[in-house]
Formats: C-alpha cells, structure tokens, sequence
C-alpha cells in the first residue's frame, strides 16, 4: 500500500507537469483529488491494515494529499501566467496605422462665431433674443429715429417685399421688439441674418449675420459701454487686444461711435489687413437715442442704455484670415472642412 | 434638545397655539424638528398609597396589593378605602406612594378594565412612566414622593397636558441650548417681556461650617474662569416631583436631588455644572487641605468615570484632579470616585467656562459625548459661570437642605472685556434691501441682551471705548432730543454692548443677521421675477440637433435667404402647391435671388452638385435657416433642418470598413434626433414629395402635422440639379426636420424614473419566413401587445433572403426580452409566454416557425 501511495505520488507528478493549459489543469486536480480518486480509495483502505499502523499511514496519505494539491496550484499559477504573458507578447502591431474615426462632420465658420459670441454674452449674464428677417418700416426705421425721407432707406440700400414689408437691414429692430414687451432691466444680444442690397463681391453680401447687443437700466452710460467693449474683445480676441470708439453717427443713438480693436493681425504696428492704421473696425455703438426709448414706452429721464453691433462675417474673416466673403457662402467641402477643429 | 412648554412659559409669554409657535421659532432661525403633543390623562389617574403587598402564590413576579385609594368613590372600594390590585411591578411593594389607573381608564395605549389573574380580581393598575406616555421608561411603576397626598390627579403631579418641542440648534448659537436662550430669542421676537428665575441665596453661615478648600488653576488657556462653591448639610435624596418632570420631559433621567439640580440649571440656562463630593477629594502631597487642581492629564494618566469605565488620557485633555488623581475630564464627564453617592454629605459645586476647542479633542478623542461636552465645545462665556453658579447654589440650599459656606472660589484672572460694536441702520437697508431705524433695532437688539450706549461717528470693527464713537450729538439722542431739522452725520451709527453669553456676534454684520431674522427674511422687500426674454429652451434644442447632425457626420451650410422660383419647379413642385406661394422682393439684384426660400432643399442640392463638380464623392451637408412663408398674405418665418447624405457612412478605413448609406442611415438620422429630444408616438406614413422616389421613405406624423420626412432623391430631379445618379453610382438621400415644431413638440416633456428591476431578464430567440407584405414593425408591436407587463422588448437581429427561401418571402429572427418587475421568470413562465406569441403570429399573419 505504501508503493502504491509512491507510485501515485510520483504518477501525479508528472502528470501535473504535463499541463499546458488551465482545462489539463482542472482535469488532473478532479483525478487526483475528486471524490473518486485514487488518493480517497487509499483512505478507504485503511481499515486494511493493522491498528496500530492506521495512524501514520492516514498521516501520510494526507501528506501526499497536500504536496499534490500544492504541485496543482503552483502548476495553475504558472499556466495562466504563460497565458497572460503569451497575449501580452509578441504583438506585431504597426501603431501608426490610422484609428478609426467616427463620421467627420462640422459646423460653417459663420456659426462657429456666432456661437462663440452667442456664448460670450450669455456669460456676462445677457439673454438671446431673436426677431423675424421680415420687418416693417416701424422696426426697421421708424422706431430706429430713422426718418422717412432718410437715405437709408432707399431702394439702393433696403430690400422691399411685393405687398409690403421689407428685409431687415440690421438686428437693431430686435431692440425695438424687445423693449415694447419687457421693462428694463434688459441686457441681451441678438444674433441673426440681415439683408442690404450690395453687390456680391469680396467685402459684400446682400445675406450677411450681425450680433447686436442692448443693454437698459437706471445708470447706464458710455463708460459702461467701453467697459463692455473691452471685456468683449479681450474674451473674443485675447487679453491683449486694444479697444477705442470714435464719434460717428446713427439715427438710433446718441451719442453714437464706431467702435475699433486693434490690428489682431499685427498687433496695432500697421499691416495691409488694418490698412496701415492699427485699427480694425468692428461696428457701430453707442447710447440709446432718447427718442428711441419714447417710441417704445421707456422713460429716458429713468433709464438709460447702450447698443452696438458687430458683423459676424467681418469677425470671421478677420480670425481666419478669409480674403473674400463670398467663399462664406459657396459651401465648398474643401472650405468646410477646415473647420472642423474649431467646431466645439 | 427638547423644549416643554409648561416650563417654558414660565419664562415668557407664550403664544397660544402650537403652529404659531412653531412657525415663530421655525422664521426665528430655530429649527423644530418635532412637536410631541403629551395630552392630560383621564382624572381616573391619581396618587395612591400601597398598603400592603404579598406575593401572589405560584408566580415569581406578581403582587396582590391593597392600595388606598382615600376618598375616590369606587363601588368595591373596602371599608379601609382600598382597592385590590394585581401588580407586576419589580418595585412593588407595600407603603409605596403610586399612581393608580382605576378601571375604565383609556391610557394611550390601552384600556384598565377589571381584570381576574390567577383568579384573583384586580381592580385597576399601577402604572409605570411608560403606560402614562410620559416617558419611555418603563423600569418599574412610578414611585411619588412619600409626602404626596392620596387623591391628587395625575395631570396636576405631572403638569399635563403638555407639549414637547424637540429643537435642533445651530452650531454658532451656544446661547440658544437652555430654556432662558429660547426664551429670550422669543422674547425679542414677540416683543413680549423675559422673566429671569429670581435667585435668591440664604444667608452664608458662619465660619466654623467653612469648608477649607485649595483651588489651583495650572492651565488659564484651556480654563479661563473656575469657580467652586462649598456646601456642607447636604442631604442626598429623591428631587420633588415638579423638579423630576421637567427633567423628564426634557428627556433626562431623575437621578438624586444633586444630580438633577445641576442638570435642571443645565437645561434652563445652558450652563453644564458639576458638583464632587468632598469628601473624596484628595489633598496635594505633604497638604491636609482637600485639592481641586486645574491641569493637563499626565501621560498614560487613568480615568475611572461616573459610568465606572476606564480611560487612559494621554496628555492632552484637561482634567479637574484633586490632589492625586483626575476627578472629572474637564466639562466633557465626572469621574467615579468623587461622585455624589447616598453618603455625601458636603459637596463642591464648579461652574466653569472651558476652551472649546480642547473639549472638543477630548469627547472626540475618547469617544464621549454628553449634554456637557455638546455645550462646551460650542463655546460657553465666562460670564455665564456666575449665574449657573447661583442658580444651583439657590436650589441646593432649598432642596437638599444644605448650608453654604461663605467663601466663593473664583479662579478668574483676565475677564475678557465685553464687545462693543456699532450698527448703522443705513447700512441694514444696504445688505438687507429695507430700511430699519434706530428705534426698531434699540428694541430687538436690546431684547436679546445687548444694552444700547450710544448714537454715534461711525468707526469699523470692535470699539474698545465707547468715548472712541463719543458725540454731543449722540448723547442727545439718547437723552430724546430730537429737534434736529437733519440728522448730523455723527448720529448715524448706534453702539451696543455685547451680552457675554452671545458669542456668535463679533461684527456689525453679525447684528444685521440677528435683525433680519427677527424682523423676518420675508419683510425684505420682494421684487417681480423678470420674465425671460430668451427663450431658452428653443435655443438649447436647436444647439442639440444640430450638434447631432455634426456629430453624425455632416457638415454645415449656410445658403442665401433668397432665391430662384424656378428651382422649386425644377424640385417638381405646381403652381397650386403651398410651396410655390412665395414672398418675392420688389427690387431683386437678380431672378436668381428674386423670391424667400420656402424650403432648404434646392440650395442643398446645389450645394451638392458643385461638391460632386469638384471631385467630392462622400457629401453629407445640412443647414438649419429660416424658411419664408406666405400664410393668407402673412409672412411666416419657419426654422428647418434639411440635410442631403450620398456615399459611404464614413471615411474609408484600412481595417473597418465603411458602409455604403442607405435607407436606415437616413431613417436612423431622423429618428434618433426624435429619440434624442425624447419625441416618441409619431405616426408614419409614405412619403410623397415630388422629387423623392415613391416607396423608400417616411413622414412623420405628429398631431395631424408633418414634423419630418426622408426619402430618395428622384434619378429626374437629380439630373434636373445637374447630378447624374447613374454615373454616381449612388443613392442620394434627403432629411427635412421641422426644427421650429420639435422644439415646441419638446418643450414639456417630463420623464419618469422607472426602477431598475430586480429580477434578471431572459431573452429567448424566434426565426420565421414571413410574407414581403408583412411589415416587421407590426410582428413587433403584436408581440408588444400580448403582454406588455412582461414582454419588455422585441428586436431583430437577421433578415435573410436567398436560395432556401421562397420568392416573395423572407427570413426574420427576433430577441424576445421577457422582464418581471415583481419576480423570478421561471422557464414554464417563459415557455407559455413564448408558446402564445407563437400562437399569436400563426392566427395573425399564418407565419410558422423555422
């Protein structure tokens, strides 16, 4: 009998390393040690031998049941080991080759701005109003303190609709909009498209997108004004960027400027892009015309206010450095897609 | 910390209802976590004396008891006025006074009836705190002091009816843990009159009772201000009932007459107080004079406390040692040894203010927290020593019939000097939004403590002397003149002094706190909400879908507002169609841009035949713009979405191959925007638009109002916009969303959680040949229908046609999910389940299994 525990013993062994996987593995240890193996066939037999003998023999069997189990469990660590390391080698993958994208797509270079603006002014805490394209003289003009008999409003300058109403010429008729529905205090900015009648050329659109700010409260004045502007510019253009206004005129405000930034190309020296001056400009602004504020029911003795407003194609152009706005609106996949890194 | 309002109405005035109470402490700044209203007991409870207890035979526990009821008229009371009464009590025993509940009575939880136990009549119950609803205690039956009267209600011993508030309060407001701090918080906000508990203190006896005392404070930082009062005659014994009920009220267990006296003065004035027995005081080696020594514990210092638990201090904690050894860990808990026991006879009262931080470290550190350490560690003043102090010395004299010695120890060597800060009512209305003026803030600051002294200059910060502020003017004021035509500028600011108790105020802000609460936040002024002028929503949803449209690939275009009406014709639209009804300018640059767009489309497909011009095979461009409308001579501007997909889904990809678009890619854009935006239920139908294929598209069908479409551009329309599909060798697909009716369509959704179920699903899995007429949408929905409490989804995974199948006909295999909310699907469940979708297809549409 403690033959056949040697022979078991040492049978086992070998068997043990002979296992290349952790199945052979599972399979030797069932034999081995499951209910019906060998091993538990020898405790059966105890009762064989004499008394006295029974102890140490059962002592032993236990013993060899213990090296078994411990030859099984070193053999189970190494081959999973091996497995590990066998996936973990030997690759031959060429890392360079290219990743798998998702579908590419992007937004127009236009509304990436627009967007940016969109953001920046919701920021400093002003909402976005909207209006319709379609306007009547009233919002276009009238309430604007544009006169009838004013040059604007020639049939040169404004799109006129067959039976009446027209194009809106600038976002300011979302001014008007606002103020005769809400009371001060107001603080928006409204994005949108608006229409002049110019020849399509490399500075011209007759469909352009201006981004016009309002602001309405009890002490507001052209400080805040150049305030904000400054604010603007440094979030849209970088801190460092300059800002001025100089005195213009507009119907609708008064005093009325022209606000600058300076050259973001270079840098206020003088270049072809600012025309040598340092400047560029970027719209018109100023502080609400009193009569303005008549025309919609506001109190200019109680509030005062600040608008100005900024061409979107201009920023664009300006930022990317496009040399002619009508590649804005070809919708060329070569141009489109170059934006698609500025599409967050 | 739990507030009776019997007790604290002998403090204040108290409103008459319970709500109005509760919403003045709530608007106070006091939170009232609960209110436990304690209702008067029926008369039918009251005192009794046992006379005699025998334990009855064959039980370990029971007691027949004849208990004199006096003068209660009860039809089996003996001729010596008792009552028979079976009795459970551990307690129970003869010449105990007891509160009976005589038969009939309803207590809270039951009623006594006349009852026989082990065939011995009872005739009432003797009652424990428990049965009464007075307390949770129910160790054994009340035991009444021995001078009580027979006869006396319940209701009178008890002061019921009575309502316990349980308060929660803020850490910054110490002040506010004991009944006087509630009260005079009340005080000031009612405007009605504080009455502070007189204490009046016999006469000290002479010096032959003096005990001698050695006091020494080694740590001034930790204990800035120790007093010890002596008294000696103390006689140690149960407290008079009134005393006993407001502890237990207020959730605290009678102990002795001591030990609920330092209690009683802890919960009325928010001071902890302890009291030694003297006689256990150890002198200082090589001294006779007993020792209360003020120190930091030693290293590896034991501590036995009250509860008989050990400690090992290690440094830190500060200690209140008698000549030897730690008597007490310093305002946190009493130590064993030196504490009040039936044999004391003189005793050491300590009122003292201790460092909060250090009493903090030491519950923490060992784990202790008592009604002591919780109102230390919040900071208590030094000057609230003095009061507890008397407080209990009153109480001890009368109630344990002691004699004080004359000698008051006072340990107090640099008293903090009392803050004065100033407040100017200018600058309330600044923070606060209103105007308060002086006279108001005299009167609410002045109930909570704070003594006015002075109009006066303004001047930041803790004033140091009020002759800093000191005006001509000011003094004035104060005196009632009044006859300026205009404030002078110096009177602007009124200076108070500081109560010591409130440590919390350091800064005028602080005052500007405490007046707004009074006064309430809702007295500032409230202003009408702006209406929005954004709407929000709109904006938020037109971002997301086109952030989709991107994300799946597409690019953006931005085409004129305006253009030819003869690209509408070449679309295949007719003169009668809505489409064609078109706004048109009066002055146009050009017949190319002469009329508003009402649709996006052909600028789209423009926009495609230039790209497919330049060499651009894979083209997926959409825009999101206004479309013009005429609606009965009114201009209508509606914001669409329209997109044109042709080539692969992708860019080509060494390894991942990209599939070329189709049908389910332009149906999948349409309808995982809706799923996106959470616009479910729409009805679909054919698509039928002049330049789309007939048959490969959808509209989609909200409220009787197209929301979206796509479809197949037309080989005709195609070539009319210059793109020859044959040559292209490729589909071009159209999607039209109507932006501005899905925002409106979203705009109030509201979803659910549903819970995650408990129970895992099992999915079982059908193949059949299925008719091309059959649409897989209607199999889906028919198994849906069975039951749809346990069907949770249906979803195919193949469709096959090919040599096996018949013509006309095609291969389906479907995931059936099944889901129990409520258990465990067993496999007969499941397989009668899918037995009857079986039986279902083959009666609906004669499909049979493969």
């Amino acid at each position: 009998m403690r033959e056949q525990l040697n022979e078991l013993v040492q049978q086992a062994e070998k068997d043990i390393q002979a296992c290349s996987n952790q199945n052979d593995v599972m399979n030797v240890k069932a034999q081995y040690l499951g209910k019906k193996s060998l091993l538990n066939g020898l405790f059966a037999r105890l009762r064989e031998l004499p008394q006295e003998e029974r102890p140490a023999f059962g002592n032993l069997i236990n013993e060899s049941r213990t090296k078994i189990e411990n030859l099984i469990d070193a053999q189970a660590k190494k081959v999973k080991e091996a497995a590990w390391n066998s996936k973990a080698a030997g690759s031959n993958t060429d890392l360079s080759m290219p990743s798998i994208f998702s579908a590419k797509g992007g937004y127009h270079p236009l509304s990436i701005i627009r967007k940016e603006i969109d953001d920046v002014f919701i920021s400093m805490g002003y909402e976005i109003a909207e209006g319709p394209d379609i306007e009547d003289d009233f919002h276009n003009f009238d309430a604007l303190n544009t006169p009838a008999n004013h040059p604007s409003r020639n049939l040169a300058d404004t799109f006129y609709l067959v039976g009446g109403g027209l194009l809106r010429t600038q976002t300011s008729t979302v001014q008007i909009r606002v103020m005769e529905s809400f009371a001060p205090p107001i603080r928006i900015a409204s994005p949108g498209r608006c229409y002049r009648n110019d020849k399509p050329d490399p500075s011209h659109s007759p469909v352009f997108h201006q981004v016009e700010a309002l602001v309405v409260d009890k002490g507001i004045s052209l400080a805040d004004l150049t305030n904000t502007l400054s604010q603007f510019a440094s979030i849209m253009f970088g801190a460092n960027v300059g800002t001025r206004i100089r005195p213009h005129f507009f119907p609708f405000t008064e005093p009325s400027a022209e606000m600058d930034i300076s050259c973001v190309v270079c840098g206020g020296a003088g270049c072809r892009v600012c025309k040598h001056s340092g400047w560029l400009e970027m719209g018109g602004a100023g502080m609400v015309d009193p009569n303005v504020f008549k025309t919609v029911g506001i109190d200019p003795e109680i509030y005062t206010g600040f608008a100005f407003g900024l061409g979107i194609e201009r920023i664009a152009m300006l930022k990317y450095n496009i040399p002619d706005m009508r590649i804005l609106f070809e919708n060329d996949l070569r141009m489109l897609r170059q934006f698609r890194g500025e599409s967050r | 910390m739990k507030i009776a309002l019997n007790w604290l109405a002998k403090y204040i005035d108290l409103p008459s209802s319970v709500d109005e109470l509760d919403r003045l402490l709530t608007f106070a700044g006091i939170e009232v976590e609960g209110i436990t209203p304690m209702p008067a007991l029926p008369e039918t409870v009251f005192s009794a004396r046992i006379l005699s207890a025998e334990p009855v035979p064959k039980s370990d526990h029971l007691h027949l008891c004849k208990v004199d009821i006096g003068s209660y008229s009860y039809p089996e009371k003996d001729e010596n006025a008792c009552v028979q009464i079976i009795c459970g009590a551990p307690n129970c025993r003869s010449g105990l006074m007891v509160l009976i509940a005589m038969p009939g009575t309803a207590l809270p939880e039951f009623t006594i009836s006349k009852a026989k136990i082990r065939g011995v009549e009872s005739h009432g119950m003797l009652c424990s705190e428990k049965e009464l609803g007075i307390s949770d205690n129910h160790g054994g039956i009340i035991e009444l002091p021995s001078d009580t009267t027979i006869g006396v209600p319940a209701n009178e011993l008890y002061g019921l009816p009575d309502t316990v508030f349980e308060l929660e309060i803020t850490p910054n407001r110490p002040d506010l843990l004991g009944y006087i701090g509630i009260a005079r918080d009340l005080s000031a906000k009612l405007n009605r009159p504080l009455r502070m508990p007189e204490v009046k203190l016999p006469e000290p006896v002479s010096t032959q009772l003096e005990l001698p005392l050695k006091l020494i404070n080694q740590n001034r930082d930790l204990c800035p201000r120790y007093t010890a009062r002596l008294f000696s005659n103390v006689q140690i014994k149960e407290s008079p009932l009134w005393l006993k009920s407001c502890l237990i009220k207020s959730g605290l267990r009678p102990i002795n007459n001591l030990v609920d006296i330092t209690n009683f003065v802890l919960l009325e004035q928010g001071h902890p107080l302890h009291a030694f027995d003297y006689s256990k005081l150890a002198p200082i080696a090589n001294e006779q004079i007993p020792a209360i020594v003020i120190r930091t514990a030693e290293n590896k210092e034991e501590f036995i406390s009250l509860d008989s638990k050990s400690y090992l201090l290690d440094g830190d904690e500060l200690v209140i040692a008698d000549g030897e050894k730690p008597s007490a860990l310093a305002g946190v808990m009493g130590g064993k040894i030196s504490a009040i026991s039936q044999q004391t006879t003189s005793i050491v009262l300590e009122s003292a203010a201790f460092e909060p931080g250090s009493i903090r470290k030491t519950s923490y550190k060992h784990k202790i927290s008592t009604d002591s350490s919780y109102r230390f560690e919040r900071h208590l003043s030094e000057y609230t020593v003095e009061a507890a102090s008397l407080r209990a010395a009153q109480l001890i004299c009368e109630l344990a019939d002691a004699t004080m010695c004359s000698t008051v120890h006072d340990d107090w060597q640099s008293p903090s000097v009392p803050i004065i800060l100033g407040i100017r009512p200018k600058r309330y209305e600044q923070v606060i939004g209103y105007y308060m003026d002086g006279d108001k803030i005299m009167d609410f600051l002045g109930k909570l403590g704070l003594s006015f002294l002075q109009y006066g200059n303004w001047k930041p910060g803790q004033i140091a002397s009020i002759e800093d502020v000191f005006c001509h003017h000011g003094e004035e004021m104060k005196r009632g003149v009044t006859e300026f035509t205009e404030l002078p500028d110096c009177v602007h600011t009124l200076y108070f002094r500081v109560p010591p108790y409130r440590v919390d105020l350091e800064r005028e802000i602080d005052l500007i706190e405490e007046l707004a609460r009074l006064d309430g936040y809702d007295a500032a002024p409230a202003r009408k909400v702006q209406p929005s002028i954004m709407d929000r929503h709109a904006y938020r949803i037109k971002r997301q879908m086109t952030d989709y449209v991107v994300s799946r690939g597409c690019y953006e275009t931005l085409n004129y507002s305006f253009t030819d009406a003869a690209l509408m014709q070449k679309l295949g639209y007719n003169a009668n169609d809505p489409e064609m009804k078109m706004i048109t300018l009066r002055n146009p640059q050009s017949s190319a841009m002469s009329v508003m767009r009402t649709s996006l489309i052909p600028q789209l497909l423009i926009n495609l035949a230039y790209n497919i011009n330049h060499g651009e095979k894979n083209v997926k461009l959409f825009e999101l713009g206004k479309t013009y409308l005429l609606d009965n001579a009114k201009h209508v501007e509606l914001v669409q979405l329209s997109a044109v997909i042709t080539g692969v889904d992708r860019d080509e990809h060494w390894q991942d191959k990209a599939v070329k678009l189709g049908l389910y890619h332009a149906k999948g854009l349409v309808e995982e925007l809706l799923e996106l935006l959470g616009i479910s239920g729409c009805t679909v139908s054919a698509v039928n638009k002049p330049f789309l294929a007939s048959g490969d598209g959808y509209s989609y069908i909200q409220n009787d109002r197209e929301i979206a479409y796509f479809g197949k551009l037309s080989a005709p329309i195609a070539e009319a916009f210059g793109i020859d599909l044959i040559d292209l060798k490729q589909d071009v697909w159209l999607i039209n969303l109507d932006a501005d009716r899905i925002v409106e369509l979203c705009r109030y959704i509201n979803l659910k959680f549903k819970p995650i179920p408990r129970y895992p699903s099992v999915t079982r899995d059908l193949s059949f040949l299925i008719d091309d007429s059959v649409m897989y949408r209607d199999i889906r929905d028919g198994i849906m229908s069975l039951d749809s409490s346990i069907i949770g989804d249906v979803s195919v995974f193949d469709e096959y046609r090919g040599k096996q199948i018949p013509e006309g006909k095609r291969s389906l295999s479907i995931h059936i999910k099944f889901q129990d909310l409520e258990k465990t699907l067993t496999d007969e469940r499941i397989d009668h389940l899918v037995e009857s979708v079986i039986t279902m297809l083959k009666e609906t549409w004669q499909i049979n299994m493969r």
